[in-house]
């Protein structure tokens, strides 16, 4: 991780993407880097978790166990997406899915407390990652549910379940 | 124009999804992405236990094609299969692919039809055949049709309507106390006999009838309305006895009935209704006696009524009883004829004596679908396809005839008047 800010990367996810450089030269310090060889797994679903994600560089599989030892990929992830932000602002404080690299993978982590600082000393950059959290979180749903109505295409086509005329 | 790529583009594309399986290290792990139809065609199909149904066989078709029933013991649902539908059926172990059942039908003979898995599983699963509740085709205009206020309120009244069935699945036990209490003598000779007796006496009331038609008519015309709605009580009350002879028959060859009850046939023609799919378990013979045994009730009270009325004396129940025998003839004819494109009993027995049981289904689809061609390309017909043909237009025919005979009966009333 280079020693000072990468802001063209940083303006490269949607978080920050608004976000005064000022604000965001004090936040590069915060950023704390994990690298990941290809298959090693990050966290798991139901880990605790306090950390947002940045992706520097590779990408990652998002997963959620269906049975034994296989898992549903829910999305892929590359480098300027981020992730982790559910259990540091959802209800419920662990980790929704599994998160693994499928390359090799570099990651800079954002922990809650730094995140906490910065929304309090600086409101007004707050809204607008707020903002683009928000946009970011439809997105994901839209992206879900669309992945729900494959899934279920699949089940029907899968077991040749005729539907319309039972 | 569109050609067969774009048809193939406009094919919405299988499904997929990604799956991710982790080695058993729990290191590394391989993301496998699975099409639907794959999935399809490695799943296992397991029918259900050897216990749980009943397999019949049907005679052979014209064709000489095996025909077999399948019965669901446990939820009594039965299922009409083919000889190839049975062959897939018997392998579906729970242990094979559909790919292997599909390559085992192949090896077995000698082509394949790709719609008769994906057909057959869909029927298997549907697994309720024969439902007493009418699908009429004006139910499904209005549904098609529900933003208009007026087919909406017609589809509220025919569904409050329909609403008004009143059926009991316990109904054979009732049935087979009446049959041990005295019913069972309905079907020994000694009724035969007496049958043909009460119908020799009603064909000679029939012929004085005949000589005394002026005291009929005068009759009915002296009290219209209470003749008329006297004739069509009675015979709404008939249908009943109908029913229950195909009830009772259907205990005497030892088969289970199934449901007995009221309903509003499409919404609106109030009927009494039995359940005897079960006979089609039993045999050839069995099934024959069983959709005989519904007109026989008519050509009895037909019997009756014209032997009665030969004997009455001028006047409203002189008039009543023939016009009631009058009712009852026309029922045991349309019951018994067969050609008309509705399943009743005549049509039952024509179909199951040539082993084709969707017969008017078959040839409604072949004449429609494949007879043109089928001349344009000069080839000849087999025997089941002859059958298919001669069954449309025979009903064809009979419809025709039944509309101008209507027409002209119709017509010399209002000359005379």
């Amino acid at each position: 991780m280079p020693t000072r800010p990468d802001l063209a990367f940083v303006r490269k996810i949607p978080l920050f993407k608004d976000v005064d450089e000022s604000t965001l030269n004090a936040l590069w310090p915060c950023l704390r880097e994990r690298r990941l060889r290809r298959g090693e797994v990050l966290f798991r679903a139901g880990d605790p978790g306090d950390e947002l994600f940045l992706i520097y560089s590779g990408s990652i599989v998002v997963s959620k166990l269906v049975t034994g030892r296989v898992e549903q990929v829910l999305r892929r992830m590359e480098s300027g997406e981020t992730f982790g932000e559910m259990s540091l602002f959802g209800d419920e404080q662990t980790r929704s899915a599994t998160i693994q690299a499928d390359t090799d993978v570099v990651l800079l982590g954002l922990h809650r407390d730094n995140l906490n600082q910065f929304i309090e000393s600086n409101p007004r950059d707050a809204a607008k990652f707020f903002l683009e959290m928000i946009r970011i979180a439809f997105k994901r749903l839209r992206d879900t549910s669309e992945l729900v109505a494959e899934v279920t295409r699949w089940g029907l086509e899968a077991t040749g379940l005729d539907v319309e005329h039972r | 124009m569109s050609n067969s790529s774009d048809q193939v583009e406009d094919r919405p594309k299988r499904a997929r999804i990604e799956l991710l399986v982790r080695q058993a290290d729990g290191d590394s792990f391989q993301v496998r992405e699975v099409q639907s139809a794959r999935a399809y065609l490695e799943s296992r199909p397991q029918r259900i236990p050897d216990q749980d149904c009943e397999l019949a066989q049907l005679p052979s078709g014209l064709g000489g094609d095996r025909t077999f029933v399948l019965k669901n013991r446990r939820t009594e649902d039965y299922l009409l299969v083919t000889e190839q539908e049975k062959f897939l059926w018997e392998k579906m172990d729970g242990h094979a692919s559909l790919q292997e059942i599909g390559t085992a039908y192949v090896l077995h003979y000698g082509a394949f039809d790709f719609d008769i898995i994906p057909t057959l599983i869909a029927k298997l699963r549907r697994a309720e055949l024969l439902t007493m509740r009418p699908a009429s085709r004006l139910r499904e205009v209005l549904a098609r049709n529900r933003r208009n206020p007026a087919a909406r309120a017609v589809e509220a009244t025919l569904h409050a309507l329909e609403r008004l069935t009143v059926g009991s699945r316990k109904a054979h036990d009732v049935f087979a106390r009446i049959y041990r209490y005295g019913a069972f003598l309905l079907f020994t000779p000694v009724a035969v006999l007496l049958l043909a007796i009460l119908v020799v006496l009603g064909a000679r009331g029939a012929v004085n009838l005949w000589h005394e038609s002026g005291e009929v008519t005068a009759g009915l015309a002296k009290h219209p309305l209470i003749a008329i709605l006297l004739v069509k009580l009675c015979f709404w009350l008939t249908v009943v006895t109908h029913q229950i002879m195909h009830a009772l028959s259907c205990v005497h060859v030892k088969r289970r009935v199934r449901e007995f009850g009221f309903t509003m046939l499409h919404g609106f023609i109030p009927t009494f209704y039995v359940d005897v799919t079960d006979v089609f378990m039993a045999n050839r013979r069995a099934r024959i006696m069983n959709a005989l045994a519904g007109p026989l009730v008519h050509l009895f009270l037909a019997s009756v009524c014209l032997w009665t009325a030969s004997l009455a004396g001028p006047g409203l129940v002189k008039g009543f009883l023939a016009a009631s025998a009058i009712l009852q003839l026309q029922s045991f004819f349309v019951s018994l004829y067969p050609f008309c494109f509705l399943e009743m009993d005549g049509y039952h027995i024509v179909a199951d004596l040539l082993g084709m049981p969707t017969l008017a289904h078959d040839s409604v689809h072949f004449v429609w679908n494949e007879l043109g061609s089928r001349i344009r390309g000069g080839l000849r017909l087999n025997r089941q396809e002859v059958a298919y043909v001669a069954y449309f237009f025979l009903s064809v025919l009979s419809i025709a005839a039944f509309v101008l005979l209507n027409a002209w009966v119709l017509i010399h009333a209002f000359v005379s008047a």
